[in-house]
């Protein structure tokens, strides 16, 4: 299978040594992670809008399977990846100078490798932000892996999966399947439409105000007619600061909601986390579920489902109210003659 | 404490008035009707911290039954659910 990476080096973390990521320091252009992920979802539509099935990650890349494409799109791969890159920058600027990369590989890797111009032998340095771990955990088993002579991905690939487990465990063998190119099939997310949410802030508002805006957003979002009685999956809160920069947080719903008191509620909690004053908040959909009318509970009466919807009763309070908000009676030393050792309060288990 | 880990039936400080052989009178002034029980805790006296407790059950004028102990190292009375 054919695979096409788009990356937009402005809005990605650093790909290469030396060259400056959209979301580091010193890109007063498309500094901050509210604009990235806008512009990635932006990046994301428009290759939806040609019929890819996208899997994005990461902001300011995009992974598409270039085979189904082809009937459409002239015939070949490059005939694909020219409408792509075509479709890129019309979202973007617009202009000819459009920054994203497409290229195609025959593994995600092997398309990063190609979009980014990484020179072979590939050192093996391409996996630090392949391996899904934070940059710090990456670096270590790369350090490693150099120390012990392993350059490269055609070295590291020679290595036998044993040595690599009794030395590296499982990072070490994820390392090892991307430089033999064995990789998870693409995941591609549903196509969505858009639907958001934005509220400017009066100066200064804070507390109770803010709280009362939030629920305006709310209640909004909800009110769009876009929605057509749906519930949502996810919401992506984001603030426009009043400093400059922006901030923006995700909440996934835990099952499908179209509660104002619901919604509220989880996103007040993440509210607190703003990290200064704010002039405007937006809020966005991630996803819609069936309409609310649709959700008829099923009869099943066991245990399993039970545990199940309690199991997102706890996360869903939990986020709301904290991580201890839910606690737990665990008895200690009932036989004890001193009372304060006979039990305490624990965290409510995740089910 | 272990950050996370709420004991339950902490003792909490009470203001008891004793007699002369430390056996209560009144808690927060309401009188003590009768000592339903009296018993003696020594715990973990082989340790630089151990523990003495003199617990009493205590029926108040009020009608409420309480437990209020007096701890040994310093003569303090606490009360507590036990």
């Amino acid at each position: 299978m054919e695979i096409a990476c788009v990356i937009d080096e402005r809005l990605a973390a650093p790909a290469r040594p030396g060259h400056l990521g959209g979301l580091g320091p010193g890109r007063a252009d498309l500094a901050d992670p509210v604009a990235a992920a806008e512009a990635t979802e932006a990046m994301v539509r428009a290759l939806e809008s040609i019929g890819a099935a996208v899997e994005s990650e990461r902001s300011g890349e995009a992974f598409f399977a270039v085979g189904g494409l082809r009937g459409i799109h002239g015939g070949d791969a490059a005939g694909v990846l020219a409408v792509a890159r075509q479709a890129v920058a019309a979202a973007g600027d617009g202009g000819a100078e459009a920054p994203a990369r497409v290229a195609a590989g025959s593994t995600r890797l092997a398309a990063f490798v190609a979009a980014t111009g990484w020179r072979r032998p590939l050192p093996v340095a391409v996996l630090g932000a392949r391996l899904g771990v934070p940059e710090r955990e990456a670096e270590e088993l790369l350090e490693a892996l150099r120390r012990l002579g392993i350059e490269t991905l055609p070295a590291l690939a020679r290595v036998s999966p044993d040595q690599v487990a009794d030395r590296f465990g499982r990072l070490g063998l994820r390392a090892l399947r991307l430089a033999r190119g064995e990789e998870a099939p693409l995941r591609p997310r549903v196509p969505h439409e858009e639907l958001t949410a934005r509220i400017e802030l009066p100066e200064d508002a804070a507390g109770r105000q803010l709280d009362r805006a939030l629920e305006l957003l709310v209640d909004r979002l909800l009110a769009d007619p876009r929605r057509r009685g749906r519930t949502l999956l996810g919401l992506r809160l984001g603030a426009l600061l009043t400093g400059g920069g922006s901030w923006s947080v995700e909440q996934g719903l835990g099952r499908p909601s179209a509660s104002p008191r619901v919604l509220r509620r989880l996103l007040l909690s993440r509210l607190e986390a703003l990290p200064g004053p704010a002039e405007a908040l937006r809020l966005r959909a991630l996803g819609f579920g069936p309409a609310a009318s649709d959700q008829l509970e099923l009869a099943v009466r066991a245990a399993a489902p039970r545990r199940r919807r309690l199991g997102e009763a706890v996360r869903e309070v939990r986020a709301a109210q904290g991580a201890e908000a839910l606690l737990r009676v665990l008895p200690i030393d009932s036989a004890s003659r001193v009372p304060e050792r006979w039990a305490t309060l624990t965290p409510f288990p995740e089910l | 404490m272990t950050p996370g880990l709420h004991r339950l039936y902490m003792p909490h400080p009470a203001n008891v008035r004793a007699d002369d052989a430390g056996v209560p009178l009144a808690l927060d002034g309401v009188a003590v009707e009768a000592v339903r029980e009296e018993w003696l805790v020594e715990d973990r006296w082989w340790t630089p911290r151990s523990l003495r407790r003199r617990y009493f059950e205590l029926a108040l004028a009020d009608g409420r039954a309480v437990t209020v102990f007096r701890r040994g190292r310093d003569g303090r009375w606490y009360r507590q659910r036990a």
